[in-house]
């Protein structure tokens, strides 16, 4: 068949499937919501879009010119488009993400996520030990005006109240942590892909600071307002890097050990987990910010409440990540 | 995947085989337009920041965390949620005609949209994007390393053009017959006469004088014909 009779004869049936493309392709629920369309009907439109592929094959074997197949290839793409897109996000599906599919994927993490923690504890407690051990070493890794800074956020006689900080208000610097805390749990991740090593450097980079200062602090009489400060946002922090560490070392894993599958076929799916993962990291973070910013930094509160709220905080994120989700059945969930 | 046809071989096509069997086309798209829409979007955020930090300003010192909030929000939030709920497209990538898609040509989703572009850290290492370079210009399909872990692909998106008037010209039988590739040859040529200029029609149209028979104007208006009469009208 010539190309002009090919054309006049499907031409009527392309210009209807562009129409319902124009008009019902876009939102699924802009589509529910519109009555009277007159045009092609939902239910037909998968079988038209087949008779579209077929279309398009004869054309194209057919050597039909770029302006039948090109037509032709952009109307299909935009059938298959609409057919084949992802599921539109749902609220209820996010709220069962965090509480029982993310847990799920931490703990199917076992290996990579003792890994991830023992990097940062371990430097911790390490670096802890050391420089109370030989208190001068806290001047390898930080200068004077540094150490000063410090010093005067956690400074038992100082005259602000405000721990943790040496200016700022509270919503200011709830930002700050959002930015900042967040931004470095996102790039926990993407180290990972360096073979896992940018996520130890930062797993192990921050463990050392944070043990160098607590021994540093301590050392010198500022340990109380320090630990007050510290207690309360640590469980939600602290964990959320390791989980971050945790995506990082299991993308990093698919480089480095593949197993049966090839390379790539590895960090795609290790990527997928990281994804999850990290949008799980988010969460944790955001409310660490919270935490940190209008309850950690408050001054006049006696250290016993704020270990106390330490305490339970601790709890409900062991508790959370260690058995939320659990003996519950997946309901419609990708494996 | 590629297919047999020869013009295929030198060009950066991804082809995909959709579950009806039709081998759906994608154009990759190359390092220099997606740096461009890089730089697009970088100077529209860079814009928004300036923008609504000289709004801010007016809070004061709470202002400051908003400002906070604002950029974490363009620098790691403004990607995702433009290319899963606006067709894979930033702005930037809209103003060049590119779109991400995912490796089997199916729209991007939420969670490989958030990997492509958390890993963006990675790609921009050790400086100014180095590591995706690298990865895109090695790689078929111009992919960087978050493309690669996130399974998505880059593609050209132009907005299709209205298909242009068919030419006036008369029907005209070919002097001799022509091979197949000599016939799409002749029907690209008469679908883009319109858009050459007169001389430039008469150079090419004297190429095919065996099948026309006639140089110059003459020659021209017979490929047209003899375009007309391998399409079908007569």
């Amino acid at each position: 068949m010539r190309q002009a009779h090919f054309v006049a004869r499907h031409e009527r049936e392309w210009m209807e499937f562009e129409r319902w493309l124009d008009a019902r392709a876009g939102s699924p629920r802009a589509a529910r919501a519109a009555r009277g369309w007159q045009g092609l009907r939902d239910e037909d439109m998968p079988a038209r879009y087949r008779r579209l592929c077929q279309q398009l094959a004869l054309a194209r074997r057919r050597s039909y010119s770029p302006v039948v197949t090109a037509r032709l290839q952009d109307l299909m793409q935009r059938g298959h488009n609409a057919l084949y897109r992802p599921a539109p996000p749902r609220w209820r599906r996010a709220l069962e993400f965090l509480l029982a599919d993310f847990p799920r994927l931490v703990r199917a993490q076992r290996g990579c996520l003792w890994a991830s923690a023992a990097l940062f504890v371990v430097s911790t407690v390490a670096m802890y030990l050391a420089v109370r051990w030989r208190p001068e070493l806290v001047h390898s890794l930080f200068d004077t005006r540094q150490l000063a800074q410090f010093e005067s956020m956690y400074d038992p006689a100082a005259a602000h109240s405000r721990l943790g900080r040496d200016s700022g208000s509270d919503l200011a610097m709830f930002g700050y942590y959002i930015a900042n805390n967040i931004g470095i749990g996102f790039r926990t991740f993407a180290g990972g892909l360096l073979a896992g090593v940018g996520s130890l450097l930062v797993l192990v980079f921050n463990g050392v600071v944070f043990g160098t200062i607590a021994a540093h602090l301590q050392g010198i009489g500022h340990g109380g307002p320090f630990w007050r400060f510290v207690v309360g946002h640590a469980a939600p922090e602290l964990s959320a890097i390791v989980v971050a560490g945790t995506a990082g070392l299991r993308l990093g894993l698919g480089l480095v050990a593949p197993g049966r599958r090839s390379r790539i076929d590895a960090l795609v799916e290790g990527g997928r987990i990281g994804g999850k993962l990290c949008i799980g990291v988010f969460a944790m973070l955001l409310f660490a910010a919270f935490v940190e910013a209008f309850w950690s930094s408050i001054g006049s509160i006696p250290g016993p409440v704020k270990f106390a709220v330490g305490g339970v905080l601790w709890a409900l994120v062991l508790g959370w990540l260690g058995f939320a989700g659990r003996g519950r059945t997946v309901r419609g969930a990708p494996p | 995947m590629r297919g047999d046809d020869r013009s295929l071989m030198l060009d950066t096509f991804r082809e995909v085989h959709t579950p009806e069997g039709v081998a759906l086309r994608l154009p990759a798209a190359g390092p220099v337009p997606r740096a461009l829409a890089w730089l697009i979007d970088l100077g529209i955020r860079i814009g928004v920041l300036s923008v609504s930090a000289a709004l801010i300003g007016v809070l004061g010192r709470a202002g400051v965390g908003l400002y906070f909030v604002m950029a974490f929000l363009l620098l790691w939030g403004y990607p995702v949620v433009f290319e899963a709920m606006y067709d894979g497209q930033t702005p930037g990538k809209r103003a060049m005609e590119l779109r991400v898609v995912s490796a089997d040509g199916a729209p991007v989703g939420w969670l490989a949209s958030i990997v492509r572009n958390l890993l963006r850290t990675v790609d921009a290492l050790p400086v100014g994007y180095g590591f995706g370079l690298v990865a895109s210009l090695s790689d078929p399909y111009g992919r960087r390393l978050g493309d690669m872990v996130a399974g998505t692909l880059v593609v050209h998106a132009p907005r299709l053009h209205a298909p242009p008037p068919p030419p006036v010209a008369g029907v005209h039988a070919p002097v001799q017959p022509l091979r197949p590739e000599e016939q799409v040859a002749v029907i690209a040529f008469a679908e883009r006469a319109a858009q050459l200029t007169p001389e430039r029609q008469e150079e090419l149209a004297d190429i095919a004088e065996p099948a026309t028979g006639a140089r110059g104007g003459i020659g021209v208006a017979r490929l047209l014909g003899i375009s007309n009469w391998l399409l079908g009208r007569r």
